[in-house]
């Protein structure tokens, strides 16, 4: 324990222990290192570089879109593909550099071992291995970019992604190894949550954000091979002239629909089930109340999990598969809304009669549960057969996966970054300012987004550089709300560095939390605990309380001895 | 499923008064005659989706102000930790829902996806970036005309890439898959002018590819595809002039959708002021945009490749787009004629040649060469050669009267010592004239800056009556050239064949 923060008693009994930011200070400390901690620290800082990136991109869209004509890219062909490079290079970096591994690997690699009372992940070695992987395949990415531009969108349809003259083979051999990371990292975790769970950690006595951490697991190592096979078919295909996706070469555009989709589908809740994790664990502790049906919503991400591997082609209803399967597809997605219902219940119920602190992590929960609902019932119109015919591949559809992706999984992960910032960093952030930034987010992400709504029904297609003049008012003020999130998200970036340098010393336990993180110091030790932690129920929070004394919730009893059994 | 039509009926009575009461509006209602089922089927879901919203979202409002933290408040209270039954209740009502939600939208999906049987049937053709509709009586537009409370099936397919057939004001959309006939159809019940856009990413210009859809009555509709019938008669059933015909061309087989004619920058060379100017090509040399640079260039889209512009982008199918051998010739020449109607450079050496037919223009005429050592009985066959010449285009680049350009002049070639690039010289003979045509690469000539093309699909292709056209080509070089001797001409078996041409 760390002496500024453990109670007196503690401090007087354990010699003093650095924590793993300070522990080795060198630059080759940090590149070499296995702790998972600072591995999950520099998956944060790459996703984050990615997610400005692909954040700029998305300003250049929405500027592009302020008038019919295109207000950077107009005139022709030429200046449409650049436009169509930009929409493509925004969504390969938000999903497969942003969205994918973000929570799972950077707030899951720091958090997972601390939650469940572990040293590390069972595999060092490999998850520093997958963090660059990680970095290579971003490096493909933008050595491909650099090149020339891919324009194929983020899907890589064929066979316009066979035809396109851009340098997709290796775009899509970056997208190779980002799987691969992806699927190292999954399978690391499975295996860290079988075999590392410390005395008394039984599996129903794990917190929630490891229940939804196994499901995403499970869905990274049984889905992202089928994406890694079709891109390499892709590029057997444009290097070789072996027809598999072309029509022209005797192969079949759907099959690699269906196949992208196999994936691609599952991916949304490698996104989504995480974030699900954060904010059942942040509506918790922040309404100091047990979690309300603990079985039914870690079952609920399981299910979730493997239901959502069977509705991948809810994506093909208008592209020419058989109504039949048309109706198969359309039932299976309808049923996989019904755990996701169950969770925004339970998490209800867990704020009924709760003492609710409505600090900023809470906020972007409670934020998560509005977009959420939107976004689910959205995407239940699209499931439904007869509608979808008639907001497929329109703006509907655009706005409806940014409600899901980032309503839901980045909002929820911007919880998480701010539930768990002290205890990463042991710096605290200022509470006003990202209250005031959190509003402003959801406001400005509902303006981008909600005209987008409208105008996709009103039948604007998706992927247009230029549009009919009638649907102007909606993108002129979707732009406006994507310049509010802009500023919005630069004055985060502001107010979490000035923490990271000037923030207070954040105590053990600011929130009031009763998982494993929140009884070692802020930041932890690079073992994480001193001592095997004390496993108990979870979600007690008869067992915590406040010390106005030293700024930080403390446990009530002293803590009882470790060869005590449960 | 017979519990759902109350349950509809119920509900739609409350969402008319509920989107009166919004007066919001999302989906077109009165379109075609499937948007009703679809517009119903939303406002089912919307409602739900209102309700529930609300439900939630209220209930989450109401906890966070009721049961908020405070200095009285520092401990939730006691409750329960979870409640089976509960949960099983608010697991089994969403599946109930979801339940309804999916029979309800599955009824309406097959009514949408069954044509009824007695529609009229309209081939779509998609490609880069633009829409072709092929009607019953063999019309072809780019405008979708649509009869009123007429159903029509639409069999589509596409030349390239995916696009999507997508009319939001008639609620139909349907993706277009290359190789596959995909169908759907609609009927329309609004008159009005609407728009066709491709709602499936293609590339460049996925968000140029709108076609307008004019919904008009059955009498209007019918003169409308006469009219669009017959691509050399105008709307007022007069005989065409050659350019409009061309202009008809260039907007009906996709040619605007890349070249401009106005002089702006598009995928392709804009036409203005094309025909008889000096064209710099890709890696080097300049030729003179004359007619059969322009009809080479629409024919092998691959070769000689304006500077900037690179190959593989334009369809180089254009011969069978034009109608396939016969009729392709007359198409192309009035595509010229219309692009020597938009150029200040346009001169003779432009324009098609007068006749639909007569292949011989200006220049080579004026340039008549001696006969050389050439035999008389070979005489059809030069005219055939002659003919070949034009038509597969090899005197965009060659001329037959001495003067320079990027490609080495056939006057004097055929029997005549040729300098190759590792400094060898060899004897221009009918085995050389023969490999340079067929397998250009083998063989480099010192001094020249362009490939040449594989010229052997265009000569000696199976359709082709074995080496006919080929000979009749070379026995036409020879008779350029004063050098001609036995040696450089075809074999003389050669003459006994019919001449080719074919």
């Amino acid at each position: 324990m760390s002496t500024t923060t453990a109670t007196p008693e503690m401090a007087q009994a354990v010699a003093p222990v650095k924590n793993y930011l300070k522990q080795t200070t060198t630059i080759r400390s940090w590149i070499f290192t296995l702790d998972h901690k600072r591995i999950g620290v520099m998956y944060l800082i790459v996703s984050l570089l990615a997610f400005f990136v692909g954040g700029m991109l998305a300003e250049v869209i929405r500027t592009q879109l302020l008038t019919p004509s295109g207000l950077i890219f107009h005139g022709g062909g030429a200046a449409y593909r650049q436009y169509n490079q930009v929409f493509t290079l925004h969504g390969i970096i938000m999903v497969f550099m942003v969205l994918v591994p973000m929570t799972p690997a950077a707030l899951g690699n720091f958090m997972l071992p601390l939650l469940l009372g572990a040293k590390d992940v069972a595999f060092p070695r490999l998850n520093l291995f997958s963090f660059y992987l990680y970095v290579a395949g971003a490096v493909l990415a933008i050595l491909s970019t650099v090149l020339g531009a891919v324009d194929t969108g983020w899907t890589f349809y064929a066979p316009y992604s066979i035809d396109s003259g851009s340098y997709v083979v290796l775009m899509v051999a970056g997208i190779f190894l980002l799987g691969f990371s992806s699927i190292f990292t999954g399978l690391n975790f499975i295996v860290t949550i079988h075999k590392l769970r410390p005395r008394g950690m039984t599996w129903f006595r794990m917190p929630l954000f490891l229940w939804a951490t196994y499901a995403t697991a499970i869905i990274q190592v049984a889905a992202t091979p089928v994406v890694g096979v079709t891109l390499l078919l892709l590029i057997v295909e444009r290097v070789m002239g072996i027809g598999i996706f072309n029509s022209a070469l005797g192969g079949d555009p759907v099959l690699f629909q269906h196949f992208f989709w196999f994936y691609s589908h599952p991916a949304v809740y490698i996104m989504i089930l995480p974030a699900m994790g954060i904010v059942t664990e942040i509506i918790t502790t922040f309404s100091h109340k047990t979690i309300f049906g603990y079985k039914f919503i870690a079952m609920s991400s399981l299910a979730i999990a493997l239901i959502g591997f069977l509705v991948w082609g809810h994506h093909l209803f208008v592209n020419g598969q058989s109504a039949e399967l048309d109706a198969i597809f359309s039932f299976l997605t309808f049923l996989v809304a019904v755990p996701s219902a169950v969770k925004v219940f339970n998490w209800l119920a867990t704020m009924y009669k709760g003492a609710i602190d409505l600090k900023t992590p809470m906020l972007y929960a409670l934020s998560f549960i509005v977009l959420f609902t939107i976004g689910g019932f959205t995407g239940v119109v699209l499931g439904a057969l007869s509608t979808d015919v008639v907001l497929h591949d329109t703006y509907f559809v655009v706005a409806h996966f940014h409600y899901v992706m980032f309503g839901g999984a980045i909002i929820a992960f911007l919880g998480g970054l701010h539930y768990w910032w002290p205890k990463m960093t042991g710096r605290m952030y200022s509470e006003p300012w990202a209250k005031f930034v959190c509003a402003l987010l959801f406001v400005a992400f509902n303006l981008t987004f909600f005209p987008q709504l409208v105008v996709g029904a009103h039948g604007m297609p998706r992927r247009y550089a230029t549009y009919l003049p009638e649907y102007q008012p909606y993108m002129v003020a979707s732009t406006i709300g994507a310049y509010l999130q802009m500023i919005a998200f630069l004055t985060m970036a502001g107010y979490l560095l000035h923490s990271l340098f000037r923030g207070a010393k954040a105590p053990e336990n600011p929130w009031g939390g009763t998982t494993l993180e929140w009884t070692t110091s802020s930041p932890p030790p690079t073992e994480n605990f001193i001592g095997a932690p004390e496993v108990d129920v979870p979600y007690d929070y008869s067992l915590v309380e406040y010390d106005a004394a030293i700024g930080s919730y403390i446990r009530k009893e002293p803590m009882p001895a470790v060869e005590q059994t449960h | 499923m017979g519990f759902t039509m109350p349950l509809m009926n119920m509900l739609n009575v409350v969402h008319l008064n509920c989107s009166r009461l919004l007066a919001f509006y999302w989906l077109p209602r009165d379109g075609s005659t499937t948007a009703p089922d679809i517009h119903d089927m939303w406002n089912f879901f919307y409602v739900v989706a209102i309700f529930f919203t609300v439900l939630v979202v209220g209930l989450m409002l109401f906890f966070m102000f009721r049961y908020r933290m405070s200095a009285k408040r520092q401990k939730a209270d006691p409750s329960a930790t979870h409640n089976t039954a509960l949960e099983l209740t608010w697991s089994g009502i969403p599946l109930i829902i979801v339940m309804v939600m999916f029979v309800v939208g599955f009824k309406g999906y097959m009514n949408i996806d069954t044509p009824p049987g007695n529609s009229i049937d309209i081939k779509v053709l998609a490609q880069q970036w633009f829409w072709t509709f092929t009607y019953p009586n063999g019309a072809v537009s780019k405008t979708l005309y649509l009869p009123l409370n007429r159903p029509v099936r639409f069999e589509m397919t596409s030349n390239d890439v995916l696009h999507g057939f997508w009319i939001p004001a008639l609620s139909v959309q349907r993706d277009v898959v290359p190789g596959r006939i995909i169908t759907t159809w609609v009927d329309a019940t609004r008159l009005g002018t609407f728009h066709l856009q491709c709602s499936e990413y293609c590339g460049d210009g996925h968000s140029r590819m709108i076609s307008p859809v004019i919904v008009e009555s059955y009498s209007k509709y019918l003169a409308d595809i006469k009219a669009a019938a017959n691509l050399w008669v105008g709307a007022d059933g007069k005989a065409l002039p050659l350019p409009k015909v061309g202009e008809k061309l260039y907007n009906l087989k996709g040619c605007s959708s890349c070249h401009t004619v106005n002089g702006a920058p598009g995928t392709g060379p804009t036409w203005r002021n094309l025909a008889g100017s000096q064209v710099k090509l890709n890696g080097g040399g300049t030729v003179t945009a004359n007619y059969a640079y322009l009809k080479h260039a629409i024919m092998n889209p691959d070769h000689l490749n304006v500077q900037g512009y690179a190959k593989g982008v334009m369809p180089d199918n254009y011969v069978e787009q034009l109608g396939g051998k016969g009729k392709y010739e007359r198409k192309i020449n009035a595509i010229i004629a219309y692009m020597n109607t938009i150029s200040k450079h346009s001169n003779s050496a432009s324009m098609p040649p007068a006749g639909a037919t007569a292949p011989a223009t200006s220049a080579p005429a004026a340039a008549a060469p001696p006969a050389g050592g050439v035999p008389k009985v070979a005489a059809a066959h030069v005219a055939a050669g002659k003919k070949v010449a034009m038509t597969v285009g090899c005197t965009a680049c060659h001329s037959v009267n001495g003067t320079p350009s990027v490609c080495p002049t056939w006057q004097n070639l055929a029997g005549s010592k040729v300098k190759l690039k590792d400094g060898k010289t060899v004897v221009a003979d009918y085995d050389f004239l023969r490999t340079m045509i067929l397998q250009p690469g083998k063989i480099n000539v010192a001094g020249a800056t362009m490939q040449m093309p594989n010229m052997s699909a265009a000569l000696v292709g199976p359709q082709y009556h074995g080496d006919q056209r080929l000979n009749d080509l070379i026995w036409y070089i020879n008779s350029l050239s004063k050098r001609s001797n036995k040696a450089s001409q075809p074999p003389q078996s050669s003459l006994h064949s019919t001449g080719g041409g074919k």
